[in-house]
């Protein structure tokens, strides 16, 4: 498990680096962003892990939602990962920007050709997180998890899924309850086959339902422009209902004129971040 | 001790060699030397003086006394063969004589006087002693003991430490050092001699009997350095009262001279008078003698002319004689007819005029007493000497007049004060300031005082105004605020008058580290105050109000806890359908209703949304609070200034900032509200207690759900102003509200 270091920028007193390892679970090469702020030099420091959405690579946060500051002050280390296996030469991996390549769902898939590769929920939740323990110092006990659309779900199942795991979890524009909407129901039936009773393993919504009960605390934020709302990808009305009856806490917050963009991220990353860093740094 | 042994001449005690007085005992005290007395010796000498003590008037013993010890030394001088040592045999002559007084007195040398004792017991025996005792027994009057004792008195320390001097020379004579003590005898004694004479006694090692020795002498020596020091402050003393003496009879003696020269110019004046007097009576005496003498002379040379004529006139014709006789018939019966006065007019003694000496008499009178003394000055006002029931007044007189008491009279001044009959109140005094109680708190009296003594009484003083220290106030405590770093304390007067101002003390309660310190706030002109605290403590405070007379006793205490921050619900602001419970903290609205048509508009009170305001303490800083609410009731918790209109609803303003919960058709609906709008938020798990926090720093109001910790919506808020919690109830249901609590943590992130 070598890291290799692709870049190190410093960036409100840490640095903002990216590494390349060879993943077990998804067995190619995959690169990951990771912030350490100033309070790493000293001590361990708890972990926050970002999901991005649908195309993205370790990039896209790290360059345009502008957490660097809110992570300094808090004294979080943020990681970034990638949203699939690449470079894996599955046939039609790269065929449509919805699935395969940058669409990995982050679930683990039981279908061939995916299965071999498609392992991003093993990767998000046990490799990664053993190699960043390994290797940085963070607080092992300490970790949380966002994340935006696909991430947002990725955030919300990583959570739901495993009761304790994580201290906090916030999403931006999450989907929320993916067996119902066109993106979910288009990778799913790819990943996890045409069984929908499976799908439910990682869909939100569904998960809630059942979730024993933990205490967490889920910040979700939604712009009202967003186009993907309004096209029924995102679903947050069920989520909402969903917890409402399982007094699951959530403070949906829908914010006016915000679109699905990282604009939009970057104006409530603020918030998101004090989030994790009130359980976090608790 | 030279003076001492100087004023007791009667011992005809030999002049001492300076040199042997202060030879230390320490120096020399082994027993063992004492032993080097043959005790044959020691005997004899003994006995030859008490013979001649029996025998003979004591104050031929006294005489004799030095002659028979000179021989004793001559003998002893031949004992050791040191004739030439006339040092030596001084030293004897010296000693010899007290120390013999001492032997003569064991009662006296045994009250307090047990090292003596034990030194003249080494050279006695037992034996002896009883002798010495029965000796006594037998000796002399009563007032012969008195006399001897005190001449015991005056020898008696100096017998026993130079009694060791003179054996310092015969160290080197020592031959066989004893090694054991008898106590028995109180004698050193060698090994081998304890066989025979001392084979029954109690015998301790030498070293042991030594060291007793030692520490009883040095515990003479304590007791007399103590003496020392005692006589020495005693000495310092005397000459302290020497001096008052002087000074004290100097002043009389002044003031008898000016007495009697006073006396003794009026007695002159009065024989000047009385000589002037006597002069003139006497002179207008003989002036009238004189005339009479005159006119009787007069008289007679005419009785005289006419006796010759009458001759003449016989011897005339008879013609003549005829016509003469006629003539002088008429002449004669003329001049017999005139009355010759020959009464004396003026009587030679003189009248009998008594003597006026009342004058005298009155300064005779006067010549032991003092004039009457001149008006005291009284002091103004000392700054806090008065108490709210009390003032100390004081006064002072000139140095040397004598008084025995003073009379201070006193009245309360009152500005209207047309009836000059105000009570007055008169005490006497012996000392020149007085504690003047029962007044009135926080009122101006009036005082003045007159001395007197034998003579008569002085004039009054001036009036000086005294004020009596205000009334304690009362602390609100059901008003006071506070929050983590202040709290505003309000209080009532307790007196009708003003006052000059107030001070807060507050000291922390149970704080093991700071306790018992107390700080103060001083100069507060308002019946408010706001002080400034360390977070999470307890303090306790008083308040004092203050005028020229000094501070009023402390108010009752007041209790302030500054975790978090603590107000209460202004019954000011309360529309008429809330009901604030006793406690301040809980509001309730019933289902009954008041017809609308009773509101009033009002700038205070709410009249259109049923609220109420809490009085939040005016510190900017961060304030948290928390409002337990039931899951089904519609109601409103924020913030608003205090001018918010009250006719308006909560956050239907830009003055107001607030979180408004609906409950209808099952659903919950909440509302971030601020001048009408509201950000879309849904909450999936109703709050049962909302915490709130206002933090002016950084102009944000926070709302938290407080089971589950989680942060629901902060505003960003400009506060210009202070603002107050305000709570609304737009159904019947109650709020309460929880405050003096501190910030929970997870809040301090937003």
């Amino acid at each position: 498990m070598a890291l290799k270091q692709l870049s190190s920028n410093k960036c409100f007193g840490g640095l903002q680096k990216v590494f390349e390892h060879d993943s077990v679970e998804l067995k190619c090469k995959m690169k990951f962003a990771i912030y350490l702020p100033p309070k790493a030099e000293t001590g361990k420091c708890p972990a926050l892990y970002w999901l991005s959405g649908l195309t993205c690579t370790e990039q896209n946060f790290i360059t345009k939602s502008g957490y660097h500051q809110a992570a300094s002050e808090h004294g979080l280390v943020v990681i970034a990962p990638d949203t699939s296996p690449r470079g894996c030469n599955i046939k039609g991996e790269d065929e449509s920007w919805d699935f395969g390549t940058g669409a990995g769902f982050y679930l683990d898939a039981t279908e061939d050709p995916w299965k071999t590769n498609y392992r991003m929920y093993s990767y998000v939740t046990e490799e990664l997180p053993q190699l960043i323990n390994a290797n940085f110092p963070v607080d092992p006990q300490r970790m949380s998890i966002f994340g935006h659309s696909m991430g947002g779900h990725g955030a919300l199942i990583c959570t739901l899924k495993n009761p304790g795991k994580y201290k906090s979890v916030s999403a931006f524009a999450p989907i929320c309850n993916p067996v119902l909407c066109p993106w979910g129901k288009k990778a799913f039936s790819g990943y996890l086959g045409t069984d929908e009773s499976k799908w439910k393993a990682y869909d939100a919504t569904h998960l809630v339902k059942s979730y024993p009960g933990s205490q967490l605390d889920i910040l979700i934020d939604q712009g009202k422009d967003d186009q993907f709302l309004s096209d029924g990808q995102l679903l947050p009305d069920n989520f909402i209902a969903a917890c409402t009856e399982k007094k699951i806490p959530v403070v949906f917050r829908s914010q006016e004129g915000y679109d699905h963009s990282y604009y939009f991220i970057a104006t409530f990353i603020t918030d998101h971040i004090r989030h994790h860093a009130k359980y976090l740094n608790a | 001790m030279e003076e001492e042994a100087g004023e007791a001449p009667g011992l005809g005690r030999p002049a001492a060699p300076k040199d042997f007085h202060f030879y230390h005992v320490d120096l020399y005290d082994s027993e063992d030397r004492l032993q080097i007395f043959p005790e044959g010796n020691t005997r004899m000498r003994r006995e030859v003086v008490q013979a001649e003590m029996t025998n003979e008037p004591r104050a031929a013993v006294k005489e004799k006394a030095p002659r028979d010890l000179e021989e004793e030394v001559d003998e002893l001088v031949h004992l050791y063969g040191l004739e030439d040592d006339h040092e030596l045999g001084d030293a004897f002559v010296d000693e010899s004589m007290p120390r013999i007084e001492v032997s003569e007195y064991p009662p006296y040398g045994m009250m307090g006087r047990e090292a003596a004792r034990e030194q003249r017991d080494w050279r006695l025996s037992g034996e002896e002693a009883n002798a010495e005792d029965l000796g006594l027994g037998g000796w002399g009057s009563a007032d012969q003991c008195q006399d001897l004792r005190e001449a015991y008195r005056y020898t008696h320390g100096r017998a026993s430490e130079e009694y060791e001097c003179y054996v310092i020379p015969e160290e080197e004579d020592e031959d066989e050092a004893a090694d054991v003590f008898c106590v028995t005898c109180k004698t050193p004694v060698r090994a081998l001699e304890v066989s025979d004479e001392h084979k029954e006694h109690e015998v301790t090692p030498l070293h042991k009997a030594l060291e007793s020795a030692k520490d009883e002498i040095h515990k003479n020596m304590y007791k007399l350095e103590k003496q020392i020091i005692e006589m020495e402050n005693f000495a310092s003393h005397l000459e302290e009262v020497f001096i008052t003496v002087e000074e004290n009879f100097g002043r009389q003696e002044q003031n008898f001279e000016s007495h009697y020269n006073e006396i003794l110019e009026t007695l002159a004046q009065k024989y000047e008078e009385k000589i002037q007097a006597l002069g003139e009576k006497k002179k207008e005496k003989l002036e009238a003698l004189y005339g009479q003498l005159v006119s009787c002379g007069e008289n007679l040379d005419t009785c005289k002319e006419l006796m010759e004529t009458i001759e003449e006139m016989c011897h005339e014709e008879k013609v003549d004689f005829i016509k003469d006789a006629v003539a002088m018939a008429d002449r004669l019966g003329k001049f017999l007819k005139t009355k010759t006065d020959v009464e004396i007019s003026t009587q030679p003694d003189f009248d009998d005029q008594t003597l006026d000496f009342s004058d005298v008499e009155q300064l005779m009178d006067s010549l032991n007493t003092i004039p009457a003394p001149s008006a005291p000055v009284i002091n103004p006002q000392a700054p806090n000497s008065a108490t709210g029931s009390s003032v100390r007044v004081c006064w002072s007189l000139y140095s040397d007049d004598t008084v025995e008491s003073y009379q201070l009279s006193y009245r309360p001044v009152r500005d209207s004060s047309p009836e000059k009959d105000q009570a007055e109140f008169t005490m006497t005094i012996k000392e020149t300031y007085c504690s003047v109680t029962n007044l009135v708190p926080n009122t101006q009296y009036e005082f003045w005082v007159t001395a007197r003594n034998r003579a008569g009484l002085s004039p009054a003083s001036e009036r000086a105004v005294y004020m009596t220290a205000p009334s304690p106030p009362t602390i609100k405590s059901r008003e006071i605020r506070s929050c983590e770093e202040a709290a505003l304390i309000c209080w009532e007067s307790g007196n009708l008058n003003p006052v000059d101002s107030y001070t807060v003390e507050l000291s922390q309660a149970e704080a093991p580290g700071a306790s018992g310190v107390t700080e103060s706030v001083v100069g507060i002109p308002t019946c408010e105050c706001l002080v400034q605290l360390q977070p999470r403590q307890s303090y306790i405070i008083y308040v004092r109000a203050l005028n020229v007379g000094g501070p009023s006793a402390r108010s009752q205490p007041a209790t302030v806890h500054t975790t978090g921050s603590y107000f209460h619900l202004n019954e000011h602001t309360c529309h008429p359908w809330l009901t604030i419970s006793e406690d301040g903290l809980t509001v309730v609205r019933s289902e009954r209703r008041a017809p609308a048509s009773e509101l009033l508009s009002s700038d205070t009170r709410f009249t259109r949304c049923v609220a109420v305001m809490g009085n939040l303490i005016p510190v900017r800083g961060r304030h948290y609070w928390e409002v337990e609410v039931d899951e089904c009731l519609d109601y409103t918790v924020g913030v608003a200034f205090e001018d918010v209109p009250k006719q308006e609803d909560l956050g239907a303003n830009h003055l107001s900032w607030c979180m408004r919960h609906t409950f209808a058709s099952s659903r919950h609906k909440y509302e971030f509200l601020h001048n009408k709008t509201t950000p879309d938020i849904r909450i999936t798990v109703s709050p049962k207690k909302i915490g709130i926090l206002l933090d002016y720093e950084n102009s944000k109001l926070s709302f938290f759900n407080v089971g589950l910790s989680q942060h629901l919506y902060t505003f960003s808020c400009q506060l210009h102003q202070f603002v107050h919690p305000c709570f609304s109830l737009e159904k019947p249901g109650c709020l309460k509200i929880h405050n003096g609590i501190s910030m929970p943590k997870h809040v301090t992130f937003y």
